[in-house]
């Protein structure tokens, strides 16, 4: 099965393309530009270095959220327009579960987190036995003091994945048995999207380009303080 | 703290191109004040002292104008967003650190503004006169 896979979800950018299991190529860029701008010549440079013709890809996976706004429309509208007029199946891959995948060799917990700006972040845990990624919970959005109350629970060491990993080290680096991946390993890649869709295959939990949807979190503390600061502020203006 | 008083749109150019001089290219600038009060003028002066020649108009209707200059210029008017799911879904956390970003109506999403940010408060003295009012930066301290 040959699986193109692409990630826009953050400042990076990155497509892979994985046959049998064996990634054949990958290609990841960290600059300030836009992914509408880059996306589709590294994509098409991909194919092209690789030897692969776009139509014999049997699944196009991508990282569909949490993550940036734009990102996430750009990566999906892309899959969606790459593979609905071959009609080939999609992976709708959790940005968070694809950077499970960069250390499933390991023992431990994998704790994903991305800054969702506001003091809270995007986040799920997953579980690493030394060959596969366990999901032990949702992706959530949830502020750093929560998630290391949540992380306490755990024995295991814990490795910090993500744009988030420096926020959340800074802040319970010290106190909790925890590890900073290193760079190459830290932020997301395509090949994790990749091999999360390869799972999702085997569980048939695909779906079609028409089905491909963006997965938005809500930040429901965020959104609580407005509303109260908001409603604070009209009683104040009412008083005046 | 910094305060002018300014007589004319024209005058509120001028210390809204002051500031721009200041600015090293990521900042944040919240802007309040009523209609009227020149927040689109003031804009207009912050990009012409950024070098941007285009004509500078407000965003209501988009929510964001992009303008390149010697930094690139996000330009929000976040007068009908009012809620964190507005806000996400203008892309607005997503042009954080690149570029300035000046901001109409951020009263109406102070809470989601990083701590850094620099605060322009526009008051209406008269017909003409406006009073304003620039916290969180130092104009004094020019960039080359």
């Amino acid at each position: 099965m040959k699986i193109l896979a692409i990630d826009t979800s953050a400042s990076p950018v990155s497509a892979a393309l994985l046959c049998d299991g064996k990634l054949v190529g990958e290609f990841y860029l960290n600059i300030k530009t836009t992914h509408s701008q880059t996306l589709m010549p590294i994509v098409s440079n991909l194919l092209s270095s690789g030897r692969v013709d776009i139509n014999d890809i049997d699944l196009f996976a991508v990282n569909a959220g949490p993550g940036s706004f734009t990102g996430i429309r750009i990566g999906v509208a892309s899959v969606k327009g790459m593979a609905m007029p071959l009609d080939k199946p999609c992976a709708g891959v959790s940005t968070l579960e694809s950077m499970a995948y960069s250390l499933p060799y390991s023992d431990g917990i994998v704790c994903a987190v991305m800054d969702a700006r506001c003091s809270q972040v995007y986040n799920a845990l997953f579980r690493l036995d030394g060959t596969a990624v366990e999901r032990i919970t949702e992706d959530r959005a949830i502020s750093i003091e929560e998630l290391e109350k949540d992380l306490e629970h755990y024995d295991e060491t814990v490795y910090l994945v993500g744009d988030g990993a420096d926020i959340c080290f800074q802040a319970f680096g010290e106190k909790l048995n925890v590890v900073l991946t290193p760079v190459n390993i830290r932020y997301q890649h395509a090949y994790g999207t990749a091999a999360a869709a390869e799972i999702m295959a085997k569980e048939n939990r695909l779906c079609t380009p028409a089905q491909l949807m963006p997965i938005y979190l809500r930040l429901p503390q965020a959104e609580r303080e407005l509303k109260a600061k908001q409603e604070k502020l009209k009683k104040g203006e009412m008083q005046e | 703290m910094q305060k002018f008083i300014t007589s004319s749109p024209e005058e509120t150019e001028a210390v809204a191109e002051k500031l721009a001089c200041t600015l090293k290219g990521t900042e944040i600038i919240a802007m309040s004040g009523g209609l009227g009060a020149g927040k689109t003028a003031f804009t207009r002066g912050l990009a012409r002292g950024l070098g941007i020649d285009e004509g500078v108009s407000s965003p209501t209707f988009a929510l964001v104008n992009e303008y390149k200059g010697k930094f690139n210029l996000y330009h929000f008017d976040m007068y009908r967003v009012d809620s964190w799911d507005d806000l996400y879904s203008t892309g607005f956390f997503d042009y954080q650190d690149n570029g300035v970003m000046i901001i109409e109506w951020s009263e109406n999403i102070r809470e989601f503004l990083p701590e850094n940010h620099i605060t322009v408060k526009i008051n209406i003295l008269d017909e003409n006169m406006r009073e304003i009012i620039i916290k969180g930066i130092d104009m004094s301290q020019m960039q080359v």
